[in-house]
């Protein structure tokens, strides 16, 4: 069934209003950033640049060290996607494709870290994480959130979709677990890990709660606490902080933008 | 599919490593004292004065690594605290006053008369008053402020007035006659901050465990704001909010208010922003209530939190010394329009002489350091979660003075929620109060 | 077919396989929960010994003004769900199609999910401004007549900080929407339009029903996440003005990361998980017999 010309439009319409309302804050913060002259905050506000230029940018390499916020950031992200992965699949597999007594309960466990509300356990990780002396170590920030049962649940539906005579086969050949694992599992279920990674990676790059409770050394902040250092160091200067927020927002923007298949995939896999 | 692997493994090694590396911790060297402090909101104006701070006293003092980190001042006290709890606190903190009693409240900083010994007569007395909670001093004062009475000569002139008001009453009564004669708000108190304008006039908000704020002169006190307030003497926009700051000084920059009550940077601010204001803009002592204390007070101090290493006190204490003493007070004072705290900086010619052609703010500067010694920051101590009981108390001021309830009524309602409140709490021995 | 020995030995790597993972998450997911709510009925502190308090925090974060009002506020964060669910499903059903560029519509609404919040707090702390956009367009539209404070305002904050919230969440609703749209199978609709049912009856009593799973996930989880709201609060407002903008898992935050006040804290986060996991079970319970 076809729709008509004026539906079609006035479909058009509405998704662009919808859209305008999601995007705007991030094309005003741009503006901004860009704009080196007039009230910041005038009436009516502008739209576009006045007087563009890199300015802005400029001042933000130079009054706070947002090269290492970065490189922080990258950082985390990077090993948080590695561990994750990795202890996450070593985990995922014997619940798909081991038989071993217990396997059940094992897995109602990790099932109930899904009920469990994690929001309030960083008060006590707090203090776990001050005993085992990780306060101010970016293993400290990623220790805590490196295992989740989300990340769990979804490579081991990957790996059980896996089949079972591959495994049966290399069973027989007197291949042991772990090579079957590394040899075998792991390869066939590299989209998945994709996934999840590209996923894991942007969770780490955007977190903001943990790491700021963890580090203390603005120099060691990742982007996203950074972002508010500038903000509470440039409180007047609308201009630079916009600047850096743009900064900020453009890696993890570019990386969805490239990427959007993955997000979009991944919650596929939650919603079954 | 081999370059996958390929790609993986090396990112593997490539985090694994950075991992281990970002885990350990570098060891400072066993013979130089590491002293780290910590200042809010200083960056970046303040960088060069701190960096320069840094090297003079390293240069003077080998054996010394100092350390400067800032923060915004809302994160500050998460920051301070997570280090507390890791036992690895920093040396010296910036804090307000009441951050202060509330730390040493939960015996999280550590005392420093030892550490102040003779050098204690270089501070403002009042200063160190203000920091010394059940006999011990927890703080090197750095720098207060004062207010001064900021007018437009104009309105002024208008309303048939000549000088700055002497006394609170005179504030009021002139606010009234600017209302009736021009139009325009006379004044606008910071009303959000009730308690100080109590304490300021010597009207104790507690006293022996029980609020007291509903006797016959608090209610007198009230009442005379709802009548200014009923006159149009009070500046009507923001009189109740948390911080009514920019609203009162975009009313004055705009000409819409008679009087301004302000440290001497807001003055700065104005001339940067309102030229013609700031020339017809005239500058009076704040002033003093009749416990002599001069309105605007808000110090600013270096604390030692609990957990600092013993063996590491007396560097601390010697370069807290530098860091408060008279120079460096003189020359931060200099840089940010602010008063220094010990005696003999606050007694400079610099801010005390007129140069020939001042403006309100060069006015304002030598009319406040006059009055810095009768500077006091006026807090109520020793309650916990005390925000909440002030923002009762303030409720009941609004309502009192826009009309919506008797002042009486009001404030007695305010008082059962206090003691009821009080009555639970296990309250220090009584803190300052003035 | 396998020998014994292999059995065990197999047993054995799987749990060398499970082990790091389910250490983690001991330490990091269960012990909390566990140690959290007993420190709660402590008077754990730093510079005291530990001495067992009973109800003594939870009377008075009970009795205190900043918790209840989080209390009420994390409650009426639960005014969001529908809102939040509606648009979500309204969005899924706008997106799923074949028109040209709705790829970029998709991206579009997502976007706001992938944003860290800290740089959320700080655009919308501009949108917010007095003199922000927000405040021009509601004035151009005459909704107002003056600047509204937005965030300055104790009436206006909390919603303010709601509003923030479903911004953020819509697009990652959508997306699970789009997914459970796009999985019904199209030969029930198209039957549906042949026996002259119009769209808007296609809509509800075909894909509705359909979408049932889906919906009754999402909402638990976005009645759950209400709950939880304190992030977006720390960014904004910081829980004022006059802490009308306290949720109860903030009160926890401030309390215990601020003032380093662990017990209090930690039992505002209990009350917090209690009401969370009631619900939780609760849900379980009403779906159970629905379940095929």
């Amino acid at each position: 069934m076809r729709a008509s010309p004026l539906a079609t439009a006035g479909h058009y319409a509405i998704l662009c209003l919808l859209a305008v309302v999601c995007v705007f804050p991030f094309w005003w913060t741009l503006v901004t950033a860009l704009s080196t002259e007039g009230n910041v905050f005038a009436f009516p506000p502008t739209f576009w640049p006045r007087s563009p230029s890199l300015e802005n940018f400029a001042e933000v390499f130079r009054a706070i060290p947002i090269l290492a916020f970065f490189k922080n950031s990258v950082l985390i992200a990077a090993c948080t996607v590695f561990w994750k992965l990795a202890l996450c699949s070593l985990a995922a597999y014997p619940l798909a494709r081991m038989h071993f007594r217990g396997r059940k309960l094992v897995f109602g466990v990790i099932l109930a870290t899904l009920v469990l509300p994690s929001e309030v356990n960083f008060l006590v990780n707090f203090i776990t994480v001050t005993k085992l002396s990780l306060v101010d170590t970016y293993t400290g920030v990623i220790l805590p959130n490196v295992v989740t049962a989300v990340a769990i649940l979804l490579l081991k539906q990957a790996f059980e979709e896996v089949p079972q005579d591959l495994i049966d086969a290399a069973r027989v050949d007197g291949a042991s677990e772990w090579t079957i694992f590394t040899r075998i599992m792991l390869p066939l279920i590299a989209p998945w890990l994709a996934t999840v990674g590209i996923l894991t990676a942007v969770e780490a790059w955007n977190e903001y709660i943990w790491p700021s409770i963890v580090m203390s050394k603005p120099d060691e902040f990742p982007l996203s606490v950074g972002v508010l250092y500038l903000r509470g160091t440039f409180g007047s200067s609308t201009r630079v902080i916009a600047a850096g927020t743009v900064l900020t927002i453009l890696p993890t923007l570019a990386v969805f933008l490239f990427s959007q298949r993955f997000f979009m995939r991944g919650m596929d896999g939650a919603v079954k | 599919m081999k370059i996958r692997n390929l790609l993986a493994a090396s990112m593997a090694c490539v985090s694994m490593a950075a991992g281990l590396a970002a885990a350990a911790a570098p060891l400072p060297p066993a013979t130089t004292a590491n002293i780290e402090f910590w200042t809010f909101s200083m960056k970046p104006k303040f960088t060069p004065y701190f960096e320069s701070v840094v090297r003079n006293y390293e240069a003077a003092n080998p054996g010394v690594k100092i350390e400067w980190i800032d923060f915004p001042w809302d994160v500050i006290q998460t920051k301070l605290v997570t280090r507390i709890v890791a036992g690895t606190p920093p040396a010296l903190v910036n804090l307000n006053v009441p951050w202060a009693d509330e730390y040493a409240r939960d015996q999280l900083l550590t005392p420093i008369d030892a550490l102040l010994g003779p050098a204690r007569a270089n501070y403002i007395p009042g200063t160190l008053q203000d920091l010394t909670f059940k006999g011990k001093t927890y703080g090197f004062p750095m720098y207060s402020n004062v207010a001064v009475v900021a007018y437009n000569t104009q309105i002024f002139k208008a309303a048939g007035l000549s000088r700055g008001p002497a006394t609170f009453d005179e504030q009021l009564a002139y606010a009234r006659q600017i209302a009736e004669r021009t139009g325009k708000a006379g004044i606008a108190p910071a009303l959000s901050k009730i308690d100080g304008l109590f304490m300021w006039q010597g009207l104790s908000v507690i006293a022996g465990g029980k609020a007291v704020f509903n006797s016959p002169q608090h209610v007198a006190l009230v009442q005379k704001l709802a009548a200014t307030y009923k006159a149009g003497g009070l500046l009507k926009e923001s009189l109740f909010a948390e911080d009514n700051f920019p609203a009162v000084v975009d009313a004055y920059k705009g000409g819409r208010l008679g009087m301004l009550l302000a440290p001497p940077t807001a003055l700065k601010r104005i001339e940067a922003d309102a030229k013609d204001i700031y020339a017809i803009t005239g500058v009076a002592a704040a002033p003093l209530g009749p416990t002599g204390i001069a309105d605007g007070g808000w110090l600013i101090h270096f604390a030692v939190p609990k957990g600092v290493a013993p063996a590491l006190l007396p560097a601390v204490g010697k370069f807290a010394l530098y860091l408060t003493g008279d120079a460096s007070q003189l020359a931060f004072a200099k840089l940010a329009s602010v008063f220094p705290t010990t005696v003999k900086a606050a007694a400079d010619p610099f801010l005390l002489a007129l140069p020939a052609n001042a403006g309100a703010a060069e006015k304002a500067v030598a009319v406040g350091a006059v009055s810095m010694a009768h500077s006091h920051t006026l807090y109520v101590a020793g309650i916990d979660d005390y925000d909440e009981l002030r923002r009762s108390l303030v409720k009941a001021v609004e309502a009192g003075v826009t009309g919506k309830q008797d002042v009486q009524q009001a404030l007695d309602q305010a008082v059962a929620i206090w003691n009821k409140k009080l009555g639970k709490q296990k309250l220090a021995a009584p803190g300052p109060q003035r | 077919m396998k020998a014994r020995s292999t059995l065990r030995g197999a047993r054995m790597q799987a749990w060398i396989f499970l082990a790091p993972a389910l250490t983690l998450l001991a330490v990091f997911s269960f012990w909390p929960v566990a140690y959290g709510s007993l420190l709660a009925f402590t008077d754990y502190s730093l510079v005291r010994e530990m001495s067992w308090v009973g109800l003594d925090n939870f009377r008075y974060i009970f009795d205190n003004e900043m918790f209840v009002t989080g209390l009420k506020n994390s409650l009426k964060f639960l005014l969001m769900v529908p809102v939040v669910q509606v648009g979500a499903i309204a969005l899924a059903v706008l997106v799923n199609n074949q028109l040209p560029g709705i790829a970029w519509f998709r991206a579009a609404f997502y976007v706001p999910v992938v944003t860290t919040v800290s740089v959320v707090g700080i655009m919308w702390g501009f949108m917010f401004h007095e003199q922000g956009t927000l405040n021009y367009v509601f004035m151009q539209l005459r909704l107002a007549n003056a600047p509204l404070g937005w965030l300055t305002d104790d009436t206006l904050a909390l919603f303010a900080v709601m509003f923030v919230t479903l911004w953020r969440g819509l697009g990652w609703y959508m997306v699970m929407y789009l997914a459970a749209l796009q999985a019904i199978p199209k030969d029930m609709q198209e039957a549906a339009l042949l026996d002259g049912a119009n769209r808007w009856q296609q809509f509800w009593r075909i894909t509705v029903p359909m979408l049932r799973p889906t919906i009754m996930v999402c909402s638990i989880l976005s009645v759950l996440a209400a709950l939880k709201a304190y992030q977006e609060v720390d960014v904004l407002t910081q829980g004022g003005p006059m802490n009308s903008t306290f949720t109860a898992l903030y009160y926890a935050y401030d309390q215990g990361l601020k003032h380093l006040k662990l017990p209090r804290a930690l039992a505002a986060s209990l009350v917090v998980s209690s009401i969370c996991i009631a619900i939780a079970l609760a849900c379980l319970r009403y779906l159970k017999p629905r379940h095929r």
